[in-house]
């Protein structure tokens, strides 16, 4: 039986043509995604050599002046990516998962980003998070529109309505055969992901690929709703067109532009102009301002004091750390802001799928705003790390040849995420069964004529 | 067999059928003629329950088929005007979807011998449906009702459209199916073919049964002049 509603449906070439097409979409995503995976692993490489460089001609070239020195040198943290991020880029592609920075003011160096393309930003990635969020719906709104109303209008309902034992198993079957193809194409897929960008097999990707799975289904369940309604062929398909524009577009852009609105983040011009207020004013007052508030935050500096004369590097630094410490407010304020957006999506998404999904598929693949902002997190920690680490040295003027420069390698930030399964699958899993009991309620009253 | 007491369908102030009476024996092909809007097609409907009725009942061996509508189905076989089948799927490859669907399983020599018996040429056997005259589509029906073993055969102007000679092959099918015991309401517009085929005529006008009578009681001469003259009062 299932044979032949096999063969009744792939002997159709728009189900095959169209099945091709969601195959090639799907390797080009992988292979855009392999691509995103070798310009950071090159980018990677690249920066471990040419910090080692740096230091080395920099070192060679200063080698009295540790205050002049540590002006210049510039010690690398790198967000290294997952191979699971390959999947679904994210944010990846417009914040930069390497900072560079020197110990002198951080918070003007946190948001420098690589330069990118314009047009390429403007139309995204197609990684494979896109085909699974974006394509694949349209491929079960293909398979499945017209699974009862085509019987009706061509006129073999009747024949299947005397014939069969249970019309509405019938369906079931019938569905049951199209979302085994989708769910056939989605693991094909997977697995060329799996050996092309050696993806371990841990729960992180058993998690990405329940939640592609759920999301798959959930588009089975809202077109079998669809279906159920016992509308025409044309009635169906203007409703999951309509319905996909709205959840995949229409509905996303809303929130976010709702909760821009919201939660506006005035603090990102405030933050830049008060760090450089902080850092830049200080050269016209007094040094002992600045010594003042320098040693409160720092006690254990006060031992050193401050040289006589117009400049000194412990005075430049207290000046360049007044730059962090004078906009923290306002940092701290901006991080709340874009957390609160982040909180306020993702809550909303609980009840757009697609929003919910694109989140997760992020955050599984450490390409979230989220994971970002824990990166500009350990870039502060990092950073202050290697501040109380020379900040002694360029106070006392120790001698540069002392200090072992070949330690000081980039260092990598991998955080692993953290997988809610509750959070990330129910609200799918509520949608799936909303849909399913009320397309067999539907069902009851099945229609013949 | 199948029995229609004081069957009535109404749509609103419209009545489709108005209070049918009629018994169909094993054996016998009664069939049912009338203009379009007759109440030939809502006859069979209620059979089939497709749709319910407004009043009265419609039995299959004794049972509403309201009530036991699973158990009436199981009993009967149904060929519209125009059969139609999964182009994508071979005529065989139909036979044993639709036979599949019923929880009937034959081998596939067992299918070729049905549709044989049913007149399909040995070459269409396998070939997709798509490429099947009207004709040899009714055969599959015929093939169909043939492997379900029904007792009842509703039959909706099957021959329409169909050339003499599918038209006479098809009457021979029934007339086979006939001497099986089979049960048969035809709803025809071929006076011929139910003067030919049929055991009983009955002759409907604005939903209500206004002549029935056994076909050998008239000549065909006799059945046209009844039939032209209802019509036309």
């Amino acid at each position: 039986m299932y044979l032949l509603i096999i063969k009744q449906f792939i002997r159709s070439k728009a189900v095959i043509l169209t099945t091709i097409l969601i195959l090639v979409l799907g390797l080009i995503s992988i292979f855009i995604g392999n691509q995103f995976l070798v310009k950071q692993e090159k980018a990677i490489a690249e920066v471990t050599r040419h910090q080692q460089e740096h230091i080395e001609r920099n070192v060679s070239w200063i080698d009295s002046d540790m205050g002049l020195l540590l002006y210049y040198l510039r010690f690398a943290l790198i967000n290294t990516p997952d191979n699971l991020t390959a999947l679904s880029i994210g944010q990846r592609d417009v914040n930069s998962g390497i900072q560079s920075v020197t110990i002198r003011t951080l918070e003007g160096q946190k948001y420098d980003t690589d330069l990118n393309n314009p047009t390429n930003l403007q139309s995204g990635n197609l990684d494979f998070g896109f085909v699974i969020i974006y394509l694949f719906p349209l491929l079960v709104i293909a398979f499945t529109y017209d699974l009862l109303s085509e019987e009706k209008e061509k006129g073999t309902w009747r024949l299947v309505a005397i014939q069969s034992q249970s019309v509405r198993g019938y369906l079931i079957k019938k569905l049951s055969v199209r979302a085994a193809l989708l769910y056939l194409a989605l693991f094909v897929l997977f697995a060329i992901a799996i050996l092309k960008l050696s993806l371990p097999i841990n729960e992180v990707l058993m998690a990405f690929m329940a939640l592609s799975i759920l999301y798959l289904t959930f588009w089975l369940a809202l077109s079998f709703w669809i279906v159920s309604l016992q509308r025409n062929s044309s009635f169906n398909l203007l409703t999951l067109l309509s319905l996909w524009v709205a959840l995949a577009i229409l509905l996303p852009a809303s929130v976010n532009n709702f909760v821009a609105n919201q939660y506006p983040v005035p603090e990102a011009l405030s933050t830049m102009v008060k760090q450089r207020d902080g850092y830049h004013e200080k050269w016209d007052m007094e040094q002992e301002v600045t010594m003042n508030k320098f040693f409160a935050h720092y006690p254990e500096y006060q031992k050193y004091p401050l040289p006589e004369g117009n400049f000194s590097w412990l005075w430049y630094y207290a000046m360049q750390q007044m730059g962090d410490d004078e906009s923290r407010q306002q940092s701290e304020a901006m991080r709340k802001k874009i957390m609160q957006r982040e909180r306020a999506s993702s809550a909303v998404a609980l009840f757009v799928p697609t929003m919910h999904t694109q989140l997760i598929f992020h955050d599984l693949a450490r390409s979230s705003l989220d994971d970002h902002l824990k990166f500009l997190d350990q870039t502060s920690a990092f950073h202050e790390k290697m501040r109380l680490y020379f900040y002694p040295k360029i106070f006392e003027n120790a001698s540069i040849s002392d200090v072992d420069w070949k330690q000081f390698k980039p260092e990598y930030f991998a955080d692993k995420p953290d997988i809610n399964w509750a959070r990330s699958m129910f609200p799918l899993l509520l949608f799936i069964i909303g849909f399913a009991l009320w397309s067999i309620i539907n069902l009851k009253k099945l229609k013949v004529t | 067999m199948l029995q229609a007491t004081n069957l009535t369908k109404k749509y609103g102030d419209f009545t489709a059928l108005n209070g049918l009476n009629l018994s169909i024996n094993s054996g016998d092909i009664f069939c049912l003629l009338g203009a379009n809007g007759a109440g030939k097609s809502t006859t069979i409907n209620l059979f089939l329950n497709f749709i319910e009725p407004s009043g009265g009942q419609a039995t299959i061996n004794s049972m509403d088929v309201k009530q036991y509508p699973k158990e009436t189905k199981q009993l009967l076989s149904y060929i519209p005007e125009n059969l139609m089948l999964y182009p994508n799927l071979t005529g065989l490859e139909n036979l044993d979807f639709f036979c599949g669907l019923g929880g009937k399983r034959y081998s596939k020599e067992q299918l070729e011998e049905l549709l044989a018996q049913s007149g399909l040429q040995p070459d269409f056997i396998h070939q997709r449906v798509s490429s099947y005259s009207k004709g040899m589509r009714q055969k599959v029906g015929i093939a169909l009702a043939r492997a379900r073993g029904a007792g009842v055969l509703l039959l909706d102007e099957p021959t329409s459209g169909l050339d003499p000679k599918a038209s006479n092959e098809f009457s021979e099918l029934l007339l086979d199916m006939k001497e099986k015991g089979v049960a048969t309401l035809m709803a025809t517009h071929d006076l011929f073919r139910a003067k030919d085929t049929g055991t009983h005529i009955g002759i409907m006008k604005e939903g209500v049964l206004i002549e029935q009578f056994k076909s050998e009681d008239v000549s065909f001469q006799d059945l046209e002049k009844l039939y032209l003259k209802h019509m036309h009062n």
